[in-house]
């Protein structure tokens, strides 16, 4: 079944700014992050977006959504409670739909091939159920990923049945859980920032912020794997989270030398280089 | 056909004993078998069939075929094999062998080598196996593969970052110690678990444990604290060993022998905070921290095991390491909880770490050692490998067993209060290294030896029953299978496992309760450490108390034969139901035990006052506070000002000082200062002992030798020997002075008084076993012989004292001890001979981490030597530990001038034959032919070898510049030369005393005399013709709880067998047979002692009363 709707979450107390940063397209455009994430995700297919974001920062964002500002509604979440309660926040726009989730600090990108999210979406077609985007990580990475185990669907490269979705395991608890045949040695599969979510993942949300915690989302997607069939999509492409460390940075450069001006960008890197040493 | 001993489907094939199947096979068939089991070994992959082939073949080699050898041939053993060996090259080792044999033909020599090659690569396989298996244990793989800081993935759980007052809480970790209740019957060697995991069952029961009069109550006597600290660092702290360190490195984190404390820094890097796989990575341990911690900050970590002396046979030292994994492994989010107990999952987790960080530290413990982690009573069991483990196809079980608790409902409260009100738990205060017995287990259980193997079958069922009594809360029966168990099984398959201190203290308990004396019970690898006492319950509270003063009477009666680490300890204990568990201290409960501050306070008020960091100030505050306010600390500030200002120390046990001991014992002062200035300028030294290298060093040829191997019953040599002896003309002179350091790892007890082996069903001493033989001989020839011990300042009151106590054995000849006359004052070592002793000579290679800790443990060596003043006296030690006998040449001169020897004529002026030889040569006596011959050949000195084997190492007869003689090993140009030489020197010397006396220039009169100064005029002008040897002795010192450092001093030696190099008297050379020339040094050797015929041999020639 086709999916059309997607939710971006915006509202982490250090995100307020970070979808009106602009970035440098492969093209040589410049736009606003937020645009660009929703230009990949409209050309996906997705015909409506909701952001969840925090409350006064509305003005903000409708600047930034540019063009795509007609399809997208804005979702204020109260309180910064989480993750799990950011996504619950959109159970109304969401209804009895499967959702593609997004994260609003992330940015995609896959020059060789169809865009990450398209490469999710496709692969949410062959299932009625969940399914996240995983990637292969080195297992330093750990403390900031919720991270799968499971079994490889056969006659798949990249699908995967989830049995098992921990949030920051340690390496002594992934290797004793989350291996997955077929990755190098010291490799988990981590994810994404994209996900297909169905009702059930809502309830389950529901469920858990009964407790009053703040919780992340990777709670949820266990319970749920434990209950029906949960897949996750081993995607080609790669991620920049802009809320990290020189995130906006490593974005630009992904971009730039991804594109037409690669020649130029890394000739004033290489000159930066001798300059500074 | 032996091969179908291993290969077999068929159990009942392949649980046959080897010995039985070689009974019938001549040595070509088992030559043959050999080959067979050789090309079978190096082509299977199986690993267990490989190890029981090469248990095998050693086997055949060490015992089976040199029995079956018809000829005496005298064999060599190549050098170069000889260093292939050392250097762990086992493969190369035994294809050198083996050439050797194919063009030598087979003889006892080379049957030693290839049995000793075989021996170390089994176990070599072995290890490797395990340390493979401890490696991909999931959950452990990730740490090996970790090379740099940036990527650790561990993370401080935030709880542990929020400071009160500047103070970071406290993580403490407490865990209960573990018994094993059944004695496994050493089924918990991971070896044995992984080759026969039905095998390896035990029932496991943590304690809390209170030494009974020092503590109140039972706690869990293991803690580990963990906190942050402002500091990128990791501090450590041992309370028990007071030793503290600021570890700042990577390199210095893996250095396990710096410090006291390789046991902590072994769970750092096992709990995955160093992980392993960051060694010699060259990265900085800031950085790392930084990763885990945040900028700046370090981890501090503390250990306690409430001073439960070492050797407690409770695996206090392997559930140290645990408590302090589980506590690193809690406060780095690798646990769900940051306190309270663990789930079972995490328990296997901190079972494989602790595995892990044995491996690393270099030691090692059996699987079910780490049993405090888990609560109460468990069964622990072997597992069978699946296809999903790493040891599916390489051995039949895994490494890690499985636990099972008991809960209530299987085994009630009422019964574990009956044990409880029934046992009682001591440690008798032996040290003993436990190593050759687990080694010795291994190898009986790999070769299905008949008897032991059904030993360990025994053991097995007693295990159900024993839980059968325990379910039942029926104690008094279950004190009666413990003692079956100890009784039966276990001494069947290992006889060590009991000696006579612990069969006095059994015997002396029965006497004082009775029947109320349920049972005997011994706890881990042999008795006389942790051992358990069963009584009625209303008879417990008495018997605590009187087992202290039996075990301390025993103690001070046995403590110069048998080695005590300290006065025997009687515990209070009681089960505990959580297995490890944490909690977390904060605010003003955030304490860490009052010892802590002694160590640390000093730091904090040396320091000057700007430059305390707030957390400095915030430690003194909070000590300040406690030292007030909480109970614990009532003596806290009167103990931290003993620690600031030191007592005087007070004189040792013995009263006697250093110096009044060098006085009595003729201690020369102008010769000591010689030496010391020699050896401090290079004059002398461990290279300058060899003779010059241009010195031709031949082996002897045949007519250089007299060859008895068949000692004939009845010759006309043995009735000359006999007509001798009947009058009265031979005496014995057994050299007894030394305290046989080999024997007791330098222990500092007489070994002639240990009382080493059962003989008709007793233990018996060296002396008791020397004088039986004298005993038969002089009844045989209608007569008694005068027997002589000779001793020195080390066993001479001692042998006395228990002589006087055994009423010298009933001896009914004249019995005299001999004692010594000169001794010498230790040396601390030059870093020359150290280095020269160590880098040198050819070293045994061990396996890496042993390796490892062996170099940093020499260097630190070193550099005590260079920081004590090299060649500088070495004082630092009990005053007895300080000295050193100088030699046993001069133990026959002193009989002349200790009037022994005018004694001994008084008594027998026929006295014309003296035998000498050595206390750990038994099977010497005076066997009539061989006295014949001497008393025929009218030699002055004759000196009795025995063919070589690979462990007969220290010298042997050689031609040296064409002429025949003795030659000590340290005199060896090069070290290859004694491989050249087929005989091995026993030390039994045949002296015809007139001719001693002549080359003495003395006589019978002036012995008789006693004149002093001209005897003494004498003696030093022999001993000036002798060389003078500078040799390594390794010394003990004791410290602490049980505690024992081992350092290497010098000293210096002239040797009897020197004296067959002098031409003024006729030297001959007898060939005897193995089992009468060959010498037990060590007590690893007692089992093939006792199993390749020795003993039985020694037991013919006595008459025990």
């Amino acid at each position: 079944m086709k999916i059309t709707k997607a939710v971006i979450t915006a509202a982490g107390p250090d995100q307020t700014h970070l979808p009106l940063q602009t970035l440098v397209t492969p093209t040589g455009d410049t736009k606003p992050m937020l645009s660009l994430l929703l230009e990949e995700t409209f050309a996906a297919g997705i015909t409506s977006v909701a952001i969840v974001i925090a409350p006064g920062t509305e003005n903000d964002y409708q600047k930034a959504a540019g063009e795509f500002l007609e399809k997208v509604t804005f979702i204020e979440q109260p309180a910064p409670e989480g993750f799990a309660q950011a996504v619950w926040c959109a159970r109304e726009f969401t209804g009895s739909d499967r959702f593609l989730l997004l994260l609003g600090d992330h940015i995609y990108l896959n020059p060789k091939g169809p865009s990450c999210i398209s490469q999710l979406l496709n692969a949410a077609t062959d299932t009625d159920g969940p399914i996240s985007a995983v990637q292969p990580t080195h297992e330093s990475q750990l403390p900031y990923y919720g991270t799968i185990g499971g079994k490889r669907i056969p006659g798949s490269d990249q699908l995967i049945e989830v049995t098992s979705a921990m949030e920051k395991p340690t390496p002594t608890l992934a290797e004793q859980e989350l291996i997955i045949p077929g990755l190098r040695s010291g490799r988990y599969l981590c994810y994404f920032g994209m996900h297909v979510l169905t009702p059930s993942v809502m309830t389950q949300i529901e469920k858990d912020l009964s407790t009053g915690e703040k919780l992340p989302l990777t709670p949820a997607l266990n319970a749920v794997a434990a209950s029906e069939r949960y897949l996750a999509c081993q995607i080609e492409g790669r991620r920049f989270n802009l809320g990290s460390s020189y995130g906006l940075l490593h974005a630009n450069l992904g971009m730039a030398l991804a594109g037409s001006d690669r020649d130029e960008v890394m000739t004033s890197i290489i000159e930066l280089i001798s300059s500074t040493k | 056909m032996l091969l179908d001993l291993i290969t077999s489907e068929d159990a009942a094939v392949r649980d046959q004993s080897l010995v039985e199947a070689c009974v019938s096979l001549s040595a070509a068939d088992l030559l043959q078998e050999c080959g067979g089991l050789d090309q079978f070994r190096r082509d299977s992959d199986n690993l267990y069939d490989r190890v029981r082939a090469l248990f095998f073949l050693y086997s055949i080699y060490r015992f089976q075929l040199p029995e079956k050898l018809t000829t005496e041939q005298t064999g060599s053993i190549p050098f170069s094999g000889h260093e292939d060996l050392l250097a762990r090259r086992f493969e190369e080792a035994i294809d050198t062998f083996l050439e050797n044999q194919k063009t030598e033909g087979p003889s006892d020599a080379i049957c030693s080598a290839l049995a000793a090659a075989y021996h170390q690569l089994a176990f070599q396989t072995l290890a490797n196996q395990v340390r493979k298996s401890v490696r991909t244990v999931r959950g452990n793989q990730w740490m090996f593969r970790m090379g740099h800081p940036q990527d650790q993935p561990l993370r401080v759980r935030p709880q542990l970052l929020e400071t009160s007052h500047h103070l970071f809480p406290i993580l403490r970790e407490r865990t209960p110690v573990r018994m094993d209740l059944t004695h496994s019957a050493w089924s918990d060697i991971f070896f044995l678990g992984m080759d026969f995991p039905e095998g390896a069952r035990v029932i496991n029961v943590s304690v809390d444990l209170a030494v009974h009069g020092r503590d109140d109550t039972p706690t869990p006597p293991v803690e580990a604290y963990l906190r942050i600290i402002d500091k990128p660092v990791i501090r450590l702290t041992s309370i028990d060993l007071k030793a503290t360190a600021e570890i700042d490195s990577l390199s210095e984190m893996f250095d396990f022998a710096k410090d006291y404390l390789g046991l902590l820094k072994a769970a750092v890097i096992a709990s995955g905070i160093v992980p392993p796989g960051i060694e010699g990575s060259g990265q900085s341990l800031a950085d790392l921290l930084e990763q885990i911690a945040g900028p700046g900050k370090g981890f501090e970590i503390v250990s306690s095991v409430n001073n439960i002396p070492k050797g407690s046979r409770l695996a206090v030292s392997t559930n140290l390491l645990a408590a302090l994994i589980s506590a690193c492994m809690r406060a780095t989010g690798q646990t769900q909880s940051l306190t309270g107990e663990l789930t079972e999952n995490e328990r296997r987790l901190v079972l494989a770490r602790a595995v892990l960080g044995e491996w690393i530290g270099g030691s090692g413990g059996g699987w079910q050692d780490s049993g405090g982690v888990w609560p109460g009573i468990k069964l622990i069991e072997g597992e069978i490998a699946g296809e999903t483990d790493p040891e599916h196809g390489i051995s039949r079980g895994r490494l890690m067993p499985k636990h099972h608790v008991f809960g209530d409902d299987k085994i009630s409260q009422s019964a574990r209060q009956a044990l409880e009100d029934s046992l009682i738990v001591v440690h008798g205060g032996m040290a003993q290294n436990v190593g050759p017995i687990l080694e010795m287990v291994t190898e009986k259980y790999l070769l299905r030896a008949s008897q032991e193997w059904q030993g360990r079958k025994e053991a097995l069922n007693l295990l159900d029953k024993i839980l059968e009594a325990l379910k039942a809360g029926d104690i008094k029966t279950l004190g009666a299978l413990t003692t079956e168990n100890f009784r039966g099984p276990l001494q069947t398959i290992i006889p060590w496992a009991t000696n006579h201190f612990t069969e006095t203290l059994i015997k002396r308990v029965e006497a004082e309760f009775g029947s109320d004396f349920w049972g005997f019970w011994m706890l881990g690898g042999m008795s006389g450490g942790g051992m358990g006492f069963i009584v009625a319950p209303e008879r417990k509270a008495e018997a605590l108390g009187k087992l202290k003063e039996i075990m301390l009477t025993t103690k001070r009666e046995l403590e110069n034969a048998l080695p005590f680490a300290m006065d025997p300890v009687v515990y209070d204990f009681s089960l505990n139901p959580h297995g490890t568990y944490a909690d977390l201290l904060e605010e003003k409960e955030a304490l860490l035990p009052p010892i802590y501050y002694q160590l640390a306070i000093p730091r904090l008020l040396r320091a000057t006052p700007e430059s305390l960091s707030q957390a400095d100030r915030g430690e003194l505050d909070q000590f300040a506070r406690a030292s007030k306010m909480e109970a614990g600390f009532g003596n806290a500030v009167e103990d931290l000002f003993q620690t600031l200002i030191p007592q005087n120390q007070t004189s040792d046990d013995s009263g006697s000082s250093l110096d009044d001991l060098l006085e009595e014992h003729g201690f020369d002062a102008e010769q000591h200062r010689q030496i010391s200035k020699d050896l401090q300028n290079g004059r002398i030294g461990l290279a300058q002992n060899r003779l010059a290298a241009n010195t031709t060093i031949e082996d002897v040829d045949a007519a250089d030798v007299t060859n008895f191997t068949h000692l004939e019953p009845e010759s006309a040599l043995v009735t000359l020997g006999k007509e001798s002896l009947a009058k009265g003309e031979v005496a014995v002179i057994t050299l007894a002075a030394g305290a046989g350091s080999r024997w007791t790892q330098g222990a500092g007890v007489c070994k002639a008084l240990h009382p080493f082996n059962i003989f008709e069903d007793k233990h018996r001493t060296f002396i008791e076993t020397h004088l039986a033989k004298s005993r038969k001989r002089g009844a045989e020839a209608g007569t008694t012989v005068p027997h002589v011990f000779t001793t020195s300042y080390l066993t001479h009151g001692p042998t006395t004292h228990f002589l006087d106590h055994q009423q010298n054995y009933s001896y009914p000849g004249p019995l005299h001890l001999s004692p010594g006359k000169s001794v010498g004052l230790r040396m601390i070592p030059t870093e020359r001979d150290l280095r020269f002793a160590w880098e040198e000579m050819p070293q045994q290679t061990l396996d890496e981490q042993q390796e490892k800790m062996r170099d940093s443990v020499r260097t630190a060596l070193i550099g005590w030597a260079r920081e004590a003043g090299q060649a500088g006296d070495y004082t630092d030690n009990l005053p007895l530990q300080c000295l050193h006998p100088v030699g046993h040449f001069f133990e026959l001169p002193n009989l002349l001038l200790n009037g022994t020897l005018a004694k001994l004529l008084e008594e027998r002026p026929q006295l014309k034959t003296l035998m000498l030889h050595n206390i750990d040569t038994l099977g010497a006596d005076l066997h009539p032919g061989l006295l014949g011959h001497h008393l025929q050949s009218g030699s002055g000195l004759s000196f009795e070898v025995i063919t070589r084997r690979l462990e007969d190492r220290g010298g042997g007869l050689a031609r040296v510049n064409g002429r025949p003689r003795l030659l000590e090993g340290l005199a060896m140009p090069r070290e290859e030369d004694e491989f050249k030489l087929s005989y091995y020197n026993s030390m039994t010397t045949w002296i015809d005393l007139d001719q001693l006396l002549d080359l003495f220039g003395l006589s019978r009169e002036a012995i008789l005399t006693n004149d002093q100064e001209l005897i003494a005029a004498a003696i030093r002008k022999v001993a000036a013709k002798l060389p003078t040897y500078v040799t390594l002795k390794e010394v003990k010192k004791r410290w602490g709880h049980g505690q024992e450092d081992i350092f290497p001093v010098t000293q210096f030696e002239k040797l009897w067998s020197d004296l067959s190099m002098l031409p003024e008297i006729r030297s001959e050379f007898l060939v005897v047979p193995r089992l009468r020339g060959q010498q037990l040094k060590d007590p690893a050797q007692l089992d093939s002692w006792l199993r390749d015929g020795s003993a039985e041999y020694v037991d013919s020639l006595c008459q025990w009363s």
